[in-house]
């Protein structure tokens, strides 16, 4: 039997609520999708909190949600809250207030989060792939900002986070009160401001081809020149349609798509904004998927599941977004590369002995990464200007947790003396804590493998044996600096799994 | 013949000229007198034409209280604004009333010169006056009248100190005026029980005559015994019509159901709007009437015969006369389904197309009641407009819930006059455990639509019902109307969009196969139409059949006009209004407009284009009126399966065939009957019933063969089947 599973979005101004078939041949099966206009934003963003009269309109309609779940009888539900649910100041509070007055328990999901999902929803349709070996850019507009990701031969390049969003664009325009004629004009400033500083940063080396565009309302677009299930349109395209739409009024585009009023105004800061982009980077190809939050929150399920088959290696994408960071602090070498690589193999080798799986994995190769990308600001302080530049990095698919959790472990790796206190925070749980000092014990080991000679190193192994970790590595150098330093940096690692690990150096002639 | 298209006249005819329309409420008028002509018609049995007299009077009481009342409103507000065929209320309320008070007489001499002497000739003598009666039956009727009537009675009399009573909406009353002791003259009234049977059968004459008198006759002839201590100079009926169509201001009422049900206490008392009396009343009597309920002239209806000839319709009843009336016919097991199996695996199979009343409307109620039992069955969801009585469907509706399935409910409250009705409905499914939702705020939700969610082996399968007509198994069998029932996937998703919408949630972004009104349906229709006018343009063959109950929408005829002038053919089955104008030069020469009044209703709604041979077909809940288009939740859904189009076309087909029931609308605006001539006669509704009967003779004969097959052949069957 397959699986139904519902997942709800509690965005800035809207909710909704998406069942789905998992399994079998679809896969990922759209079966009903419910939603109703709350502008929640508009409180959190200026109050920071949910006013009362917000909360039980919120509180209705998620009984409503959770009504439809009963009648499906779903299997498992999803529900995050996105950027306003962020700006808010109680959110522990908030979140149990929801669940006990609606039985549905949420939680809120980060920027990188939330574009992570919503990228994967785009990702495991079928055209994604093909796009993306050419130059791509990847962009996908929300209320409060928009992300975009490039991507180039298969791989994602980068990822930035822009100010513009079509709820703000909205707000904005509602103070300056221009005219409909105006619009064009006042949004096209508005997204050029952040555009130009996007393109001087990001667009040297790469050429935009084709342009993935994940949106609520642009779909409607689609649907007004029909017959274009599949999303894909042309750019030559796109600019008779934006020719057409944007000397109208709303309630004149919402008559022209056949839309709702609302989404027509929703509509063209979104249709502006992708206007912008095409003139921008000369793109010749569109393709919009019509995925939203909710797809991305059922295919990430379905995929963790193993009800689909992944078309796309996401833990490559994460990795790529945390090596293009480390590269722009200058910090992405051999010896990071050696590093990570080390790091790697003795988490492999001791698997048994601390027990951690895949994601832990995913994080220390991240911490490995990144490791001296403070290096860029201070040579002296690199544990906390690393520390700094870590938790203030959008990683794509990496939760703010989780990037707390990497800074933590990588200014740990630093000093000779390290105190167990540095990992209590309120943040954490205590089951973070013992996953940050594995990995910080398994992290500093490999710092002791890899200093300025690391680059001779032609081959690195590491075995379990007993009591001790055997280190073997064939080098060409002497690893003076290597073995004198080694011993400083196992200390944590023997406190925390009672096991010593050893280097044993093999030397080969050049 | 088609004619073509005219553009050079196009270009200096304003198509929104009033000239070009006609007034819906005069054109709701001929509707009506079409009725009375089926009941002038010699050709039909004689208590098939009383129906349709009785038919007549009750759609008469409607179009008052409604529409009548609601331009007297519009007047007394001090409303100018011409209607589409550029008539104020003023001038449309004058208009009406020359036009009712001469269909009026209509109906009444129809009573009385043609109907009475024929019942009489078979047997039937109807007592017009008491004074009529041999001795033997006046002592019936007032041993009658003393037993069953007199108990119930409540006569008043109206003094100084004593107000004018309230005399209530369309009730039959009995006005008197009384003679005091202290020799004033006083007014005196009594209601005419409608708890009792307004007719009564005497006892059989000895040369086997049977007779009937009204109630109303025997209470004045014993009116003495209701006023002791007064001497009855005088005792006329009387009856007075009120308005009721009332609007609630949503924005004010803070719970819509309990605003309604002070509405409706309120209609009683509305403002008088039409007096009946009989004629020959006394002046005196009618100076008080006119005067305590402020009628004028223009609005006193002096009646020559029975008041409210609705209780012919209870004539009909009356038993023993089955010989002059049309044999009763059952509606046939549907042509696309089979008796034996689960109606789901039916519809797994193929689309299902249902032709009320020809065919049964037992299977909706059916898929209803399985799925309520139904173990795999997750959800119902369906709209309610106006439901029977003893409705079966409510009460599969209110098993389901029971049964643990998730039901809801959207039940229209403010469908006209089944207010109290609904009422009591919704609270009883609620009890039993249905999400009952009253829709959307300002919009009537007029759509039929019913969706059953299964979880099945292979996953969920949606199944939906659309319709043209209302989910009321009574009127099912005099309506005529298409179902539809499938379980495609673009449908299902559009279903579960309607009811999301109904509840209060977002418009989805796409509807794959419906269109919606009060949102798109326009929109559509006119895109449709504007669409064949584009291929007439090319030289294309270009035609638009349609078949509705009301044409009064200025945007549809208008661009209906310019499809004509473009060269567009278009064949109108109109049954009731019609603001359109046929044959009119430069306007509207290739239209044709008809209108069937039969046995039943004529009520499905059915539109086909021809769009370059890639013929489209849609049915709807919605007319061509602006209520639909504009303020209402209304669905406009297509049909795909080529046998089922095939069908449907078919349909249209018969009723534009039809020389018997048929009427065409001349290029003056009036109706004239389609006679066959030469031509072999065809009647659109007998047509339907014998293909009906056909289809389920041969079902029958199959499956009775099939018991006589002998066993080996069986087995051949079946091996031929393997290959």
């Amino acid at each position: 039997m397959k699986k139904l599973f519902a997942a709800i979005d509690v965005g800035s101004y809207e909710l909704c609520m998406k069942v789905f078939e998992l399994g079998g041949k679809t896969g990922v099966k759209e079966i009903d999708c419910i939603r109703h206009r709350i502008d929640i934003g508009n409180d959190t963003f200026h109050n920071h909190m949910i006013s009362r009269e917000k909360m039980d309109e919120l509180c209705e309609i998620m009984k409503g949600f959770h009504r439809a779940m009963d009648t499906y009888r779903v299997n498992d539900y999803l529900a995050y809250g996105t950027s306003a649910f962020r700006e808010i100041e109680n959110t522990g509070a908030v979140l149990d207030q929801i669940e006990r007055r609606t039985g549905i328990r949420m939680s809120v999901l980060s920027n990188s989060e939330q574009r992570f999902l919503e990228y994967k929803g785009a990702a495991l349709k079928s055209g994604f792939e093909r796009y993306i070996q050419t130059g791509t850019a990847f962009v996908d507009i929300g209320g409060g900002s928009s992300q975009i990701t490039l991507f180039d031969m298969g791989h994602l390049v980068t990822t930035v986070n822009l100010h513009l969003g079509t709820l703000r664009i909205r707000t904005k325009l509602r103070d300056l009160e221009p005219v409909y004629s105006d619009y064009e004009v006042i949004i096209g400033e508005m997204v050029m401001n952040e555009l130009d500083y996007f393109k001087e940063l990001y667009l040297k080396d790469i050429e935009v081809d084709n342009i993935i565009i994940i949106d609520d309302y642009m779909s409607a677009i689609m649907e007004a020149i029909g017959g274009r299930p599949e999303g894909h349109i042309t750019a030559r395209e796109y600019k008779d349609i934006m020719k057409a739409l944007t000397v109208k009024a709303p309630y004149q585009i919402a008559a022209k798509l056949h839309i709702p009023e609302d989404n027509a105004a929703m509509l063209l800061p979104s249709a502006i904004l992708v206007d912008k982009i095409i003139n921008m980077t000369g793109a010749k190809d569109l393709y919009l998927p019509g995925v939203s939050l909710s797809d991305g929150i059922a295919y990430d399920f379905a995929d963790r599941k193993k009800y689909i088959k992944p078309l796309h290696d996401f833990g490559d994408d994460i990795l790529s977004s945390a090596a293009n960071i480390a590269s722009k602090y200058g910090s992405f070498d051999l010896i990071t590369s050696k590093l990570t690589d080390a790091a790697l193999i003795i988490f492999d080798a001791t698997k048994k002995l601390h027990g951690m799986g895949a994601r832990e994995r995913t994080l220390l190769n991240i911490a490995a990464i990144m490791r001296n990308v403070g290096k860029y600001v201070s040579m002296s302080v690199p544990a906390e200007t690393s520390y700094a530049i870590i938790k203030d990095s959008e990683i794509m698919g990496v939760s703010h947790k989780e990037r707390i959790m990497i800074a933590t472990i990588v200014q740990n790796s630093y000093p000779n003396n390290i105190s167990y206190e540095a990992f209590k925070s309120l943040e954490f749980e205590s089951k973070d804590e013992i996953i940050m000092i594995k990995l910080t014990a398994i992290l500093r080991v490999a710092t002791g493998l890899a200093k300025n000679t690391a680059k001779s190193i032609r081959d690195l192994s590491a075995q379990l044996k007993d009591k001790e970790l055997i280190i073997k590595v064939t080098t060409k150098d002497k690893m003076l600096l290597e073995k004198g330093l080694f011993s400083e940096r196992t200390d944590t690692f023997e406190e925390v799994f009672g096991v010593t690990p050893t280097l044993l150096v093999m030397r080969v002639n050049a | 013949m088609k004619k073509n298209g005219n553009n050079k006249t196009n270009d200096t005819i304003d198509l929104r000229d009033p000239k070009l329309y006609i007034n819906r409420e005069l054109s709701w008028m001929q509707f009506d007198e079409r009725i009375l002509e089926e009941a002038r018609d010699t050709s039909l049995p004689l208590f098939e034409r009383l129906k349709f007299l009785a038919i007549t009077a009750s759609n008469l009481d409607e179009f008052f209280m409604i529409r009548i009342a609601s331009l007297k409103d519009m007047k007394n507000a001090g409303y100018k604004k011409p209607d589409i065929a550029g008539m104020t209320p003023k001038m449309q309320l004058n208009a009406l009333s020359e036009v009712t008070h001469d269909f009026v007489s209509g109906q009444y001499s129809t009573f009385s010169r043609m109907l009475l002497p024929k019942l009489m000739d078979e047997g039937l003598r109807f007592v017009k006056h008491h004074e009529d009666l041999s001795e033997e039956e006046k002592a019936f009727v007032d041993a009658y009248f003393k037993e069953n009537v007199y108990p119930v009675l409540t006569p008043m009399a109206v003094d100084s100190s004593r107000p004018f009573p309230l005399v209530r909406n369309k009730t039959l009353n009995i006005g008197a005026l009384v003679r005091t002791e202290e020799n004033d003259i006083e007014f005196a009234m009594v209601q005419v029980p409608s708890g009792l049977p307004r007719i009564i059968e005497l006892p059989k004459g000895t040369d086997g005559t049977r007779s009937v008198i009204l109630l109303e006759e025997i209470i004045e002839r014993n009116i003495g015994g209701l006023f002791l201590s007064y001497n009855v100079i005088c005792a006329h009926p009387f009856r007075v019509m009120r308005n009721a169509d009332f609007t609630i201001d949503e924005d004010e009422a803070d719970d819509l159901l309990s605003e309604i049900e002070k509405q409706l206490k309120k209609r009683q008392r509305g403002v008088a709007i039409r007096l009946e009396c009989e004629s020959g009343i006394d002046k005196r009597l009618l100076a008080i009437l006119e005067d305590e309920l402020k009628v004028k002239d223009n609005d006193l209806y002096f009646i020559n015969g029975p008041l409210d000839l609705t209780f012919l319709m209870k004539l009909y009843g009356l038993p023993g006369f089955d010989r002059l009336k049309e044999k009763k016919y059952e509606p046939q097991f549907p042509k696309y389904m089979e008796p034996d199996v689960s109606i789901f695996d039916q519809i797994k199979d193929h689309d299902i197309l249902l032709w009320h009343p020809y065919e049964s409307f037992t299977p909706v109620v059916r898929f209803i009641q399985e799925a309520a039992r139904d173990e795999d069955t997750l959800a119902i969801k369906q709209t309610l407009y106006r439901v029977s009585g003893d409705s079966p469907i409510i009460k599969a509706l209110a098993q389901a819930a029971e049964n643990g399935k998730q039901v809801t409910v959207l039940v229209e409250l403010k469908a006209r006059f089944d207010e109290e009705n609904n009422i009591i409905w919704a609270k009883m499914l609620e009890k039993a455990g249905c999400h009952v939702i009253y829709g959307l705020k300002g919009l009537k939700t007029h759509s039929k639509i019913t969706l059953v969610v299964r979880r099945e082996e292979d996953g969920l399968r949606r199944y939906v019902h659309l319709g043209t007509g209302n989910y009321n198994d009574s009127t099912a069998k005099q309506y005529t109307d298409i179902g539809f029932l499938t379980c495609a996937e673009p449908y299902g998703e559009d279903a579960t969009a309607v009811f999301n919408m109904l509840s209060g949630y977002s418009e989805p972004a796409i509807w794959n196969k419906l269109s919606l009104a009060p949102l798109w349906l326009k929109d559509r229709f006119l895109y449709l139409i504007h669409r064949e006018t584009e291929h007439a343009k090319n030289g294309r063959d270009a035609h638009i059949i349609a078949k509705v109950n009301s044409l009064c929408d200025i945007d549809i005829i208008e661009a209906l006009y310019n499809a004509s002038n473009a060269g567009v053919r278009i064949d109108l089955i109109v049954r009731g209004i019609c603001c359109l104008r046929t044959g009119v030069p430069g306007v509207s020469e290739n239209i044709t407009v008809r209108s069937i009044v039969g046995t039943y209703l004529e009520h499905a709604r059915i539109f086909w284009f021809l769009n370059e041979g890639k013929e489209e077909i849609y049915c709807a809940s919605a007319d061509w009126m602006p209520r639909n288009l504009e303020r209402r939740v209304e669905i406009l859904f297509p049909i795909e399966n080529p046998k089922l189009v095939d069908d449907l076309k078919h349909i249209l087909q018969i009723q534009l065939a039809d020389n018997t029931k048929a009427r065409l609308m001349t290029d003056d605006g009036i109706y004239i009957r389609i006679t066959p001539g030469r031509n072999q006669k065809v009647g659109a509704q007998k047509t339907f019933m014998k293909e009906s009967q056909t289809v389920a003779g041969s079902r029958e004969a199959r499956k009775n063969e099939r018991v006589f097959v002998p066993e080996e052949a069986q087995t051949e069957d079946e091996e031929v089947l393997k290959i």
